[in-house]
């Protein structure tokens, strides 16, 4: 069927346009449909992004919105209001198709629950750092993850650790954008003369994520800081010692581990110095 | 503490379901030609998929969707008319061209009269009439629609669709 028109105005235009409709029939168009959705489920499968179980969930440390991929816990994010959910529901788009799972999420809220109530066995999840930005950051945070349980480091002792002793900033940056906060420990990040460093969730969460753990804070507010007696730990020699052992102070700084005690020390496998008798 | 809500992001393949046929009839109709109209499906929902987790969720998907077909029309649009310039200067019009694209071409050349000459002369409007028209008369979409697509006023629509539409009258 051939259409003519004289000129196009809006009408013939549009008579025009329906003949085109013409070229190509229902059938055949609906099987070139299901023909390019076929294509392309293939190519979404190879190109696409993996899915992540997400949900909201109360925990001590507040409201939470956590997330899961195959390969673990990929967010802990602390969201108290509406507009804090859709910036962390933002930043886990950018490498996960969400799906909801309350479940998921009461499963990793639970962990996070044991663990605050003083089970160190309590999170069982592996990590997923997908989120963690570059390779770098990666690293930094597999070092701190690997820590062992109780472990306190300075910022300059973790830098060392990753292999970036001149960094110092670039580690902060990639605490601050830890993107699974608890499970990866940027709380157990401290200063390297005793001050508690900072912490991206607020230092309520990061003190009480330390008393959990068993160390002392003297002093509430600004000045807070490691309280009791601490032990510190050479990871090189895997010796502890008393704080302030005339042998713990002349040892490299930046290979110095903080414990809450003698038997936290004990548990990561180090051994008494003979010289001050910590245990 | 008030509740908090997930604003949760309908799945992709809900988008490719609820507006995927509207898209390919749309692009069968903007191209003529069933093959480059599959390949622009794909292309339109890849680059869509790989931009989704940005779109903002209060902007409508479908008129979204329709936003990047009709800007990917253009592209071939182009690699078209150049395939059209090489089949035309070889001698005995098989050289240069994949079986496949022979028969396009002459499957295009076949057809006849206003049909033919509309896409053409829509493919030379300046782009942004251009998207306007296809969006409006080969998509059917509203101004205000249209206006989301182009990013621009209602007003600025409808200008570029009468513009576009002088311009037709005037190479008919």
């Amino acid at each position: 069927m051939t259409v003519t028109i004289d000129a196009p105005d809006d009408r013939g235009l549009k008579k025009l346009i329906a003949a085109l409709d013409d070229e190509v029939s229902p059938d055949a168009l609906e099987a070139l449909w299901r023909q390019s959705v076929r294509r392309l489920s293939g190519t979404l499968e190879r190109l696409g992004r993996p899915r992540a179980a997400v949900g909201v969930a109360d925990s001590p440390l507040g409201r939470l919105m956590v997330a899961r991929s195959e390969r673990g816990v990929a967010m802990v994010a602390y969201v108290e209001e509406q507009s804090a959910v859709a910036l962390a529901l933002a930043r886990l788009r950018r490498a996960f198709d969400p799906v909801e799972d309350a479940d998921a999420a009461s499963e990793i809220a639970g962990e996070i629950r044991r663990y605050l109530e003083g089970d160190p066995h309590a999170l069982r999840h592996d990590v997923d750092l997908s989120l963690a930005g570059d390779c770098f950051a990666r690293r930094v945070l597999s070092t701190l993850k690997a820590l062992p349980r109780g472990a306190l480091i300075s910022y300059r002792a973790l830098c060392a650790a990753a292999g970036a002793a001149h960094s110092a900033r670039a580690v902060g940056g990639a605490m601050h954008r830890n993107p699974v906060p608890v499970y990866v420990p940027c709380h157990r990040v401290i200063a390297a003369d005793g001050g508690l460093g900072g912490y991206s969730g607020g230092m309520a969460r990061k003190l009480m994520l330390l008393r959990s753990e068993g160390f002392a804070i003297d002093q509430a507010g600004a000045a807070a800081r490691l309280g009791g007696p601490i032990v510190w730990g050479h990871r090189q020699s895997g010796i502890y010692c008393r704080k302030n052992c005339r042998a713990a102070l002349r040892a490299d700084r930046a290979r110095l581990l903080f414990f809450a005690d003698a038997r936290a020390a004990e548990q990561a496998g180090m051994r008494p110095c003979k010289l001050c008798r910590p245990a | 503490m008030a509740r908090i809500k997930l604003p949760m992001p309908a799945p992709f393949e809900e988008l490719i379901e609820r507006h995927g046929r509207e898209l390919m009839r749309y692009l069968v109709r903007a191209t003529g030609d069933r093959e480059d109209a599959a390949d622009l499906f794909q292309e339109t929902f890849v680059r869509a998929y790989r931009a989704y987790p940005r779109l903002d969720p209060s902007r409508d998907a479908r008129v979204w969707l329709y936003a990047i077909a009709t800007n990917l029309c253009r592209n071939r649009a182009r690699a078209t008319a150049r395939r059209a310039a090489v089949f035309a200067a070889t001698p005995d019009g098989a050289g240069g061209s994949t079986p496949a694209e022979t028969l396009a071409q002459r499957t295009r050349a076949d057809a006849t009269g206003p049909k033919l000459d509309l896409r053409r002369l829509v493919a030379r409007l300046p782009d942004k009439q251009r998207r306007a028209l296809l969006m409006r008369y080969f998509g059917g979409l509203e101004y205000a629609e249209i206006a989301d697509a182009l990013d621009c006023s209602e007003q600025s629509a409808r200008a570029n669709v009468s513009q576009a539409m002088k311009k037709l009258r005037a190479a008919w």
